[in-house]
């Protein structure tokens, strides 16, 4: 192009730029400016609305809520330490791996897996501990539980299930097909009102399964078929040769699997399954509609206090910022992951 | 062909089938009443919701209140002997019939419209306690549109939720009457309450109780009436599973001695003087009040409660005037006036029937 910009002091050469991308034209002029002025008045009318109008006591005075729902208050500090639990683990795993002795790294897997069994533990009982009931359990402790939970379940079933759906065997593959078929077909709220509501009344008088339990396996088994098709997608990147050249070299199928072709499916399906673990954990929001306490939940039973009566959009704010952060720390988790295998799957 | 082993199969699936089928003929022989499950169990599971202002709530130490809460605890006062002994469990609406049929929950204290349909076997098969709490579907518009009754809002608009009751009596109100109007419907109440707000409709229509407590987070409160006319019935009453009448029985008379104490004017306050009173003070001789108090004869034992239950459940949570005072009386946010739900010796409906 002919008008490429002239050498000059950085200042102008900036505002040479900007004018070019927002006022080149009568009409870009015309949408830069509505749009600046849209724009504009909506962030300062949330500004004052947060700075000026609103009342956050409701978020102040309810904090142990949000947090650890109407967890025993004689023990919060069994709800708080699991969270402080998983606070370090979250920040030892996107520290630099080089700060970090080698063995820690090699561990940290392993912390992720037996941070569930952990939170159970210091949770509900044992270790000597009053027990706590489930019902007890609420707020982003009962949510991060309840995604935690969904993952450790889907992941492995999910794995599982694109496997069986490439095998040799009719009847396995027909089985998971029709499966991960029907739970695709299904919407989310369908599957957790039957675990909810349907569960219940199948099993045989004088058995009860806890809420929080029905609830993990009912967004356990939805979200295994979506990751099996993730890993399905991963699988089908394999060039066949891989195979032959496996084969060639004497692998069982079994070695095969586990050694050639999990490794790679896995790393090239990891960023649609972060993507399912975040939405993992907004689907737990979904819960509140089925009486659960989680942070959406127990925040409709704060809306109800007389004292806080019209605080709606507080709340809602709140939370949006709440979600929004574990999101964040979320996917940066996965991005640190898919960082550190990239980096050591090298060739 | 090897008809011998397929036969021999057979009969062995069909003999855990038997099995079953006897073991469910049985049943309901052996069932043992819930009174007795929630005394062994120690605890009463109570279904709530848990997100009505007034009934059920969480504060924010993390406790469960409300007049909905208080019957729960009334009656783990009289059963268990102490109201703390209550395991809450938040219900939506959608899925309380059957937590308490599949005995997740003891008893349902949940805003439940009493009907017909409900109640019968052939229906949801609950059984009710008395109603706590006499509810009706109001309308509420701003003080300043000068709108006081139903015939004022002809042609206006009317913002209501959408898929609920609310809609069909409206219509079927507004059709008898012959008065035209518009709808306007809304999935939730926060948003039918700022679309209200925002001006959309003149008018919005709800339970008056719902209505009280969204006028209650407004702004300016005082520039919105509910007004008088009532378009429906809503008696609300706490519930328990049909079948089981030991169980319904004790609840229903729990609920009824919290009406009773207030008719003679026995509260928390003074429960322990009465008492006194009735068994060596001046109302040693009212053979009534004796009973009521379970001093003498053998009312509670009869229920296969202690004969003191009524004392137990006005000591933890007062007679029925005081729970609804502390909840939705004057000096709540939650304010509603006692109308139809004050003593019949005020003029209202609550009616317990005699301690014989």
């Amino acid at each position: 192009m002919a008008d490429t910009p002239r050498p000059g002091p950085r200042p102008a050469q900036l505002l040479r730029r900007l004018r070019r991308g927002l006022f080149a034209s009568h009409l870009d002029t015309l949408i830069t400016v509505v749009l600046a002025v849209v724009c504009g008045s909506g962030l300062w009318s949330l500004l004052h609305w947060t700075f000026l109008q609103a009342d956050w006591a409701v978020v102040q005075d309810n904090i142990r809520l949000y947090f650890n729902g109407n967890f025993p208050v004689s023990q919060i500090w069994r709800s708080w330490s699991w969270l402080g639990l998983l606070g370090v683990l979250c920040i030892l795993t996107l520290m630099p791996s080089r700060l970090l002795p080698p063995a820690m790294v090699r561990l940290l897997p392993l912390f992720w897996v037996l941070i569930l069994p952990i939170g159970l533990l210091l949770l509900a009982a044992g270790l000597g501990f009053e027990p706590v009931k489930s019902r007890f359990w609420g707020g982003l402790q009962l949510s991060l539980l309840l995604t935690l939970g969904t993952i450790l379940m889907a992941l492995p079933l999910g794995i599982l299930m694109a496997l069986a759906r490439r095998s040799s065997l009719p009847l396995l593959r027909w089985l998971t097909t029709g499966y991960i078929e029907l739970m695709r077909g299904m919407p989310l709220i369908a599957v957790l009102f039957f675990g909810q509501l349907m569960i219940p009344l199948f099993l045989p008088e004088g058995w009860t399964f806890s809420r929080v339990l029905r609830a993990v396996l009912s967004l356990g088994f939805f979200m295994a078929a979506y990751m099996a098709e993730d890993v399905r997608g991963g699988l089908q990147s394999i060039p066949k040769t891989q195979l032959e050249a496996a084969r060639s070299l004497g692998l069982s199928p079994l070695l095969t699997i586990a050694l050639v072709e999990l490794p790679q499916a896995l790393r090239t399906a990891l960023p649609a399954l972060a993507n399912q673990c975040v939405a993992s954990l907004q689907n737990t929001s979904l819960l509140a509609y089925l009486g659960l306490i989680e942070l959406l939940g127990i925040s409709r039973s704060i809306l109800a206090n007389p004292n806080y009566l019209g605080r709606h959009l507080e709340v809602y704010l709140w939370l949006a910022l709440v979600y929004w952060a574990v999101c964040i720390l979320m996917t940066s988790l996965a991005r640190r992951v898919e960082h550190s295998l990239n980096v050591t799957g090298h060739h | 062909m090897h008809a011998m082993p397929s036969n021999s199969l057979k009969r062995f699936a069909i003999m855990p089938l038997l099995l079953a089928l006897a073991s469910c003929a049985t049943a309901p022989e052996e069932k043992v009443s819930l009174l007795e499950q929630v005394k062994s169990n120690g605890e009463l599971r109570c279904g709530v919701s848990g997100r009505l202002p007034g009934f059920s709530f969480v504060t924010s130490e993390g406790a469960y209140t409300g007049l909905d809460v208080d019957i729960c605890r009334a009656v783990a006062a009289a059963v268990l002997g102490n109201p703390d002994d209550v395991a809450y469990t938040q219900l939506t609406a959608a899925q309380r019939f059957t937590a308490l049929s599949s005995g997740e929950i003891d008893m349902l204290s949940r805003n439940t419209t009493q009907t017909l349909s409900r109640d019968s076997a052939g229906g949801n098969g609950l059984a009710f306690a008395p109603v706590v709490f006499y509810d009706g579907q109001g309308v509420m518009v701003r003080k300043d549109s000068g709108i006081t009754n139903l015939e004022g809002l002809e042609d206006k608009t009317f913002c209501a939720r959408a898929g609920t009751t609310t809609e069909r009596n409206l219509n079927d109100v507004m059709q008898a009457e012959g008065i035209a109007y518009e709808l306007v419907k809304f999935e939730t109440p926060d948003q039918m309450e700022g679309a209200y707000l925002a001006g959309r409709c003149d008018a919005a229509t709800a339970d008056r109780s719902s209505l009280n407590s969204s006028r209650a987070g407004f702004e300016a409160p005082d520039e919105h009436v509910i007004l008088d006319e009532v378009l429906s019935k809503e008696p609300l009453a706490p519930a328990t599973v049909d079948g089981d009448s030991q169980w319904a029985d004790a609840v229903r008379w729990v609920v009824h001695g919290l009406m009773a104490a207030e008719e003679q004017g026995i509260t928390q306050g003074n429960i322990d003087d009465q008492v006194t009173s009735a068994t060596s003070g001046e109302n040693q001789e009212n053979a009534a009040i004796r009973r009521f108090l379970g001093i003498e004869g053998d009312l509670g034992a009869k229920l296969g409660l202690p004969n003191d239950f009524v004392v137990q459940a006005v000591r933890a949570v007062g007679n029925y005037g005081e729970i609804y005072d502390r909840h939705l009386g004057p000096d709540t946010p939650t304010f509603i006036p006692r109308g139809l739900n004050d003593s019949y010796v005020n003029g209202g409906l609550h009616y317990a029937p005699p301690f014989n």
